[in-house]
């Protein structure tokens, strides 16, 4: 089958790319938040924040989703069976690395198989830093009793940004 | 010569080749390798879901619901299976915005929004919806040199994106990648290296791994888009090759869109000297 536009070529006009001329705007402009990151902590705050899960508006933060962020920031977590506090000495070594977005590590596919399985309550803690910065989060995991959990953030004022 | 053989040369000349919409159809082959690479962890997520919620209300309700991911994931998949094989310039650009906003979805819905094959396939969608609205309307040589800068321009972009994260002391100390990959991740080449080699001895490699990273992510990530079209593609095929080859076989999904989207750069046709 033919495609339609199996023509030869046709008229010229380049130069009304203006899809083009957006995009590329566009991506300058999303290399500029880079670029600029690692000098601005005002910017590495809001990406640390969107990592989170803590920007102020969920708009906000949903329309940051194109500027790639691979393996970004120093993120630990760890994940307990009792409050904040309670055993804490014993069970402070658990804290390990996730690449990015580490709060999916509770939320996304086999985290959620491996720690939400149990049916009880667990509480999460996620540390992010860059260049001097860090940012801690706390949630507690409430088991519903039809099934599933609900996120409750226990953040507190426990961040230094 | 004859006028048949005339016409057959004709034929076979790549000149003749519409450039623009092989690298179109390139694009959305590997949109879809990167959609189903992940096929099983895919379904065995569908479950897990379904079966524990997790009520978030930083997310909308319907950006929590198991249907709207499976719509988004659906919509997407079908859109680009069109998008490759429509005849259909209309059908194609039509199919191409709808691609772009159900991988939209994908990337801000709490079940799939940390995984960057979304991120990456939503790139290439914006790619195609331009050049879908392109087709036909240009010169297609200018068109495919347009095509693969705007590629390259991309696959820079995204490299950025890695690099400019990890310019910090726990990457160029290695201690993050050693805790993620060297530990106890099951690929093939950690499990070499732990074979190998004892635990201070593997930091050491670890912080070198790490570095590479960010250097290789770095470099790329500021200067491939200024390179030559063909040399941009081939460069961009080996690093991201590097990436899947020397890390984990998964982030194939978030790469193969990619590697379509670097090869654009072997469709511009080689200048006449």
């Amino acid at each position: 089958m033919a495609d339609t536009d199996d023509t030869p070529v046709q008229t010229e006009n380049q130069t009304r790319d203006l899809g083009f001329n957006v995009i590329v705007g566009f991506i300058v402009l999303i290399a500029g938040w880079l670029l600029l990151m690692p000098w601005m902590p005002n910017l590495a705050k809001h990406s640390l924040e969107r990592f989170h899960l803590r920007t102020p508006s969920f708009a906000i933060w949903a329309g940051q989703f194109p500027i790639p962020a691979m393996y970004n920031f120093a993120n630990q977590y760890k994940i307990d069976e009792f409050p904040p506090g309670f055993v804490m000495m014993v069970l402070d070594e658990n804290w390990r690395y996730a690449n990015h977005f580490p709060a999916r590590v509770i939320t996304f596919f086999a985290g959620r198989h491996d720690f939400l399985a149990s049916k009880n309550d667990r509480w999460f803690t996620l540390r992010s830093s860059y260049r001097g910065q860090m940012l801690e989060s706390k949630f507690h995991l409430e088991a519903r009793a039809e099934g599933g959990y609900d996120l409750i953030r226990i953040d507190g004022d426990g961040e230094s940004l | 010569m004859t006028n048949i053989t005339q016409t057959i040369v004709r034929k076979l000349k790549p000149a003749d080749i519409n450039r623009p919409l092989a690298a179109y159809r390139l694009v959305q082959f590997a949109i879809l390798i990167s959609l189903f690479w992940k096929w099983r962890f895919f379904l065995e997520a569908n479950l897990i879901y379904a079966t524990i919620p997790v009520g978030d209300p930083f997310f909308p309700d319907w950006l929590r619901s198991i249907d709207t991911l499976r719509i988004a994931f659906w919509t997407l998949a079908a859109a680009t299976a069109i998008s490759l094989t429509s005849p259909m310039n209309w059908l194609r650009q039509l199919c191409s915005w709808l691609g772009l906003f159900a991988a939209g979805v994908m990337c801000i819905h709490q079940g799939s929004y940390n995984d960057v094959t979304f991120v990456t396939i939503w790139w290439c969608c914006l790619w195609s919806v331009w050049l879908a609205h392109r087709l036909g309307k240009c010169h297609r040589e200018n068109l495919v040199r347009r095509a693969a800068f705007l590629s390259r321009l991309i696959i820079s972009l995204i490299l950025l994106g890695g690099a400019a994260g990890k310019w910090t002391a726990e990457y160029w100390s290695g201690e993050v990648l050693y805790d993620i990959y060297f530990v106890d991740r099951d690929f093939w080449i950690f499990n070499h290296l732990r074979e190998k080699y004892a635990a201070d001895e593997l930091q050491e490699i670890a912080k070198w791994y790490s570095r590479q990273v960010v250097l290789v992510e770095t470099v790329s990530g500021i200067g491939l888009w200024a390179l030559p079209a063909r040399w941009a593609a081939a460069l961009g095929v080996i690093i991201l090759s590097g990436v899947v080859v020397l890390s984990n076989w998964y982030l194939v999904s978030v790469i193969a869109c990619l590697l379509g989207l670097a090869c654009a750069g072997f469709f511009v046709p080689r200048r006449s000297r």
